[in-house]
């Protein structure tokens, strides 16, 4: 049966691929980037476990087992990394979310186009300021001799603050910036889906005497659902990945401020730099992954089991 | 392993146009140069004089050893990680590698394999010059691993001073109150500082960007007799020392005795007088320019640039700023001449071509017109001597725009060496004044095994570079506290055994030398 049943299968399979050659052709670029920067590395995930050196290779280098992961944990700052990062990107992807979706709903209720294609041209061009833009910018706003804020305040008489060396300041910092980064970009995916929805709920609601707000409340939330949960459940995929050039450019060497600022990436691009050290940051890098791999296994778990249609897999 | 041989040596020759046409053509033709690149450091330049220098060294080259050379440049931008990205790389077109052990990963590449072992054969055969100037010093030791194979070619026959301190203004220390507008001691920047502050308005006291622990290890260097243990590093932070009194124990200084703590006092101090930025951590200027342009009242570096640059552009850029240099251990002698190991070149274990390489660096290194085309240019154009046998830059040159920027500090020579215009006038008296007071490193010749502790470094280098730079810039409340919650971490991230093992590493040293 099998002899019989293999060409047969075979020619199918060709048969597919040769139906369907275009769209293969259109995936060819993402598959081969995902092959090429995140599948062909993979096994350079041993160097984790070597002592690594030129000579020998990466698997040559002889074996150490978890010797490198000691000093994620003898350093006392795994826990702190660990908690900077899942909190700051907790807070991008709540307060983002939300933002984004009152801003594409005040942007659906302006009815002058005009006006709304430069409101929308005015909150997006932010986003494509680069990070090492807007750590200058921050810098000049924000230092203690020569900064814009501290001018004004003494000005006026006040005392200046010393931003630089205020950890507590910065949790709020990083995220004004990150959301007046991206709040523009991700509102479209948002107006996008309201754009979606279906007229006829509108006009039977307005019939029915709903006012804008009602309209709002039990139209528009209802049925963005779906896109909102989607987006957070892609964004918790990454909630092991800061922000690192926005974090890195704000913040950079100051070590008064790393016990609220310093993110898993900050910490390992550092280590790398002045280290050359190889083998701790691949450890790193690993446990991150792993992290974030069961991360988003137990966020789609749940998610599935609130409703089954909404889960990635 | 073989694959990507086929493969790495398939991309070079698409990168390479002419180094696969030479070697396409040496296949056929035996005469035909071999080409050697040499890894330098710096930004490659980009005003024709390194490509007009290099035809006519060239031209010499092909004629002396049938070789011609070309440059490969790590820039500065991170360039600590590039450096050893390259040689991990196990890029096979370049041949000569420009290393040090002190600020260049010279050991960790050598041990990692980076680095071809060189024979005395070897060296006596293709390097001959090199090799009876170095042998004659008897500084061939100096470049040994445990292996006893030598890894590269020292610049030991050159005269520097790399010890770091204070540039200040004799102009301003005068006024102060200093006679003859000298400062001698660390604590006296006090008062320097605060006279800045109060009579410069347009100046900080102490312009600095970044994390840096001058403050700190100066004061320390002057105030002890700990000794810094080179090539051991956490991070940006040297921990290991031992003291003059007692050589043979490893510590460290910012384990041990209250110099650190003193130090951090003082610079509490300082921050509180405001002789630098508030945020001082995040800001990125340039303070050299700023020195120039008599807006900050000290900069900070090594007697080198002192000696080279810092003169003649205060001279020219703040007449009468009478120009000075305060070193770290100035008051107490605790300082080094600069090791020999400072600058060296070693061949590159993927070198296709390594005795030519060698033949090459022989030739730059011993033949003065190759050197001086090297090092200056073509002279008329990138150079003249005057009369006096000085050289000076012709007229019009701007040294910005129109510099060689070959950056050969890999093996130069004190014979080979002009007096230059820009040197300081009293740059001799100053490299006399050092060779009288300054100490021999004792411990060039000890080579740590940094494998068996560097997580423990690594680890190290995290908690130091959380509170070095708020203690050397005086950010901490109360900095006794602060250094003790410091020596804690440390403690419990294994200091401790990362200083029994290389205790271990010096006893068997010493042992092994008869001097313990």
């Amino acid at each position: 049966m099998a002899h019989e049943d293999s060409p047969r299968r075979r020619k199918s399979l060709l048969r597919k691929v040769v139906d369907s050659r275009i769209l293969l052709l259109m995936c060819a670029p993402a598959i081969v980037f995902f092959v090429v920067f995140n599948y062909a590395p993979l096994p350079g995930i041993w160097i984790a476990f070597t002592n690594f050196n030129y000579r020998d290779g990466i698997f040559g280098s002889p074996f150490v087992g978890f010797k490198n992961f000691e000093f994620l944990f003898k350093s006392g700052q795994l826990w702190m990394l660990t908690r900077n990062t899942i909190l700051y990107n907790l807070a991008f992807i709540i307060l983002g979310n939300i933002l984004q979706i009152a801003i594409a709903i005040m942007l659906n209720e302006i009815r002058l186009k005009f006006f709304r294609k430069i409101s929308q041209g005015v909150m997006f061009l932010p986003f494509f300021i680069s990070a090492v833009l807007v750590g200058v910018i921050a810098f000049n706003l924000l230092n203690y001799d020569t900064g814009a804020l501290n001018a004004l305040i003494k000005q006026t008489g006040g005392d200046p603050i010393k931003i630089y060396s205020t950890a507590g300041l910065w949790p709020i910092i990083i995220i004004m910036v990150h959301l007046w980064q991206s709040t523009g970009y991700g509102s479209i995916v948002y107006f996008a889906a309201i754009m979606g929805i279906d007229k006829g709920l509108y006009e039977a609601a307005a019939i029915d005497g709903a006012s804008a707000w009602q309209r709002i409340r039990h139209v528009t939330l209802p049925s963005l659902k779906p896109t909102f949960i989607i987006l957070v459940l892609f964004s918790l995929g990454g909630i092991m990945h800061g922000n690192f050039g926005l974090f890195w450019n704000l913040v950079g060497n100051n070590a008064a401020l790393f016990q609220t600022t310093d993110i898993i990436e900050t910490s390992v691009y550092r280590m790398v730099l002045s280290q050359n050290n190889f083998t701790t940051s691949t450890a790193v890098g690993l446990y991150q992954s792993l992290f974030g791999f069961a991360l988003v296994m137990i966020a789609n778990g749940i998610v599935r089991r609130i409703n089954k249609d909404y889960a990635l897999f | 392993m073989n694959r990507r041989r086929v493969l790495a040596i398939g991309a070079a020759m698409l990168a390479l146009g002419t180094s696969s046409a030479s070697m396409m053509s040496s296949a056929f033709a035996q005469d035909a140069p071999v080409e050697i690149t040499m890894l330098t450091m710096g930004n490659k330049p980009t005003n024709g004089r390194l490509e007009a220098m290099l035809e006519k060294l060239n031209e010499r080259l092909i004629a002396q050893a049938n070789a011609k050379l070309n440059l490969f440049y790590i820039e500065w931008a991170d360039w600590q990680t590039q450096y050893n990205v390259q040689l991990l790389s196990g890029d096979d077109n370049v041949d000569l590698v420009a290393t040090a052990t002190d600020w260049l990963y010279a050991w960790e590449n050598a041990e990692k394999g980076a680095f071809l072992p060189l024979s005395e054969d070897m060296l006596k055969t293709h390097a001959p010059k090199t090799w009876a100037q170095v042998d004659a010093a008897g500084h061939w030791d100096l470049t040994k691993l445990a292996d006893g194979n030598i890894y590269f070619m020292p610049e030991d026959n050159y005269t520097q001073y790399t010890n770091h301190g204070f540039f200040y203004r004799g102009d301003w220390a005068k006024e102060a109150g200093f006679e003859n507008g000298e400062i001698t001691k660390f604590e006296d920047f006090t008062k320097y500082f605060e006279w800045v502050k109060a009579n410069k308005p347009d100046a900080y006291p102490w312009d600095v960007a970044g994390a840096n622990e001058a403050a700190l290890t100066g004061y320390m260097q002057g105030h002890t007799d700990f000794q810094t243990l080179q090539g051991v590093s956490a991070g940006n932070y040297a921990p290991f020392q031992t003291k003059a009194s007692d050589p043979y124990t490893i510590t460290s200084w910012y384990m041990e005795g209250d110099a650190l703590i003193e130090a951090a006092k003082l610079a509490k101090q300082w921050n509180d007088i405001g002789v630098w930025r508030e945020d001082a951590l995040n800001y990125d200027g340039d303070t050299r320019e700023e020195f120039y342009a008599g807006l900050t009242g000290a900069e900070q570096h090594h007697t080198q640039t002192f000696v080279t640059q810092i003169v003649h552009n205060m001279n020219a850029k703040q007449p009468g700023s009478d120009p000075k240099f305060y070193y770290w251990g100035e008051e107490n002698g605790n300082f080094f001449k600069d090791i020999f190991t400072h600058g060296a070149m070693a061949v590159s274990t993927y070198s296709r071509n390594p005795e030519k390489a060698l033949e090459v660096y022989d030739l730059i290194r011993n033949d003065k017109e190759n050197y001086m085309l090297f090092n200056y240019g073509i002279e008329g154009e990138d150079y003249i001597i005057r009369e006096d046998g000085v050289l000076d830059r012709p007229e019009g040159f701007d040294s910005s725009t129109m510099s060689l920027d070959t950056n050969y500090w890999w093996g130069r020579m004190d014979e080979f060496e002009p007096a230059r215009t820009t040197d300081a006038p009293n740059k001799a008296e100053l490299i006399d004044e050092l060779n009288a007071t300054a100490k021999d490193y004792p411990y060039s010749t000890l080579i740590i095994n940094k494998s068996a502790i560097e997580p423990t470094l690594a680890a190290m280098a995290g908690v130091l570079s959380e509170y070095i730079p708020q203690l050397q810039y005086g950010k901490f409340e109360d900095p006794a506290a602060a250094v003790a919650e410091m020596r804690e971490k440390l403690a419990a991230v294994g200091y401790e055994d990362a200083r029994a093992s290389i205790q271990a590493d010096i006893d068997a040293w010493a042992t092994a030398r008869g001097l313990k």
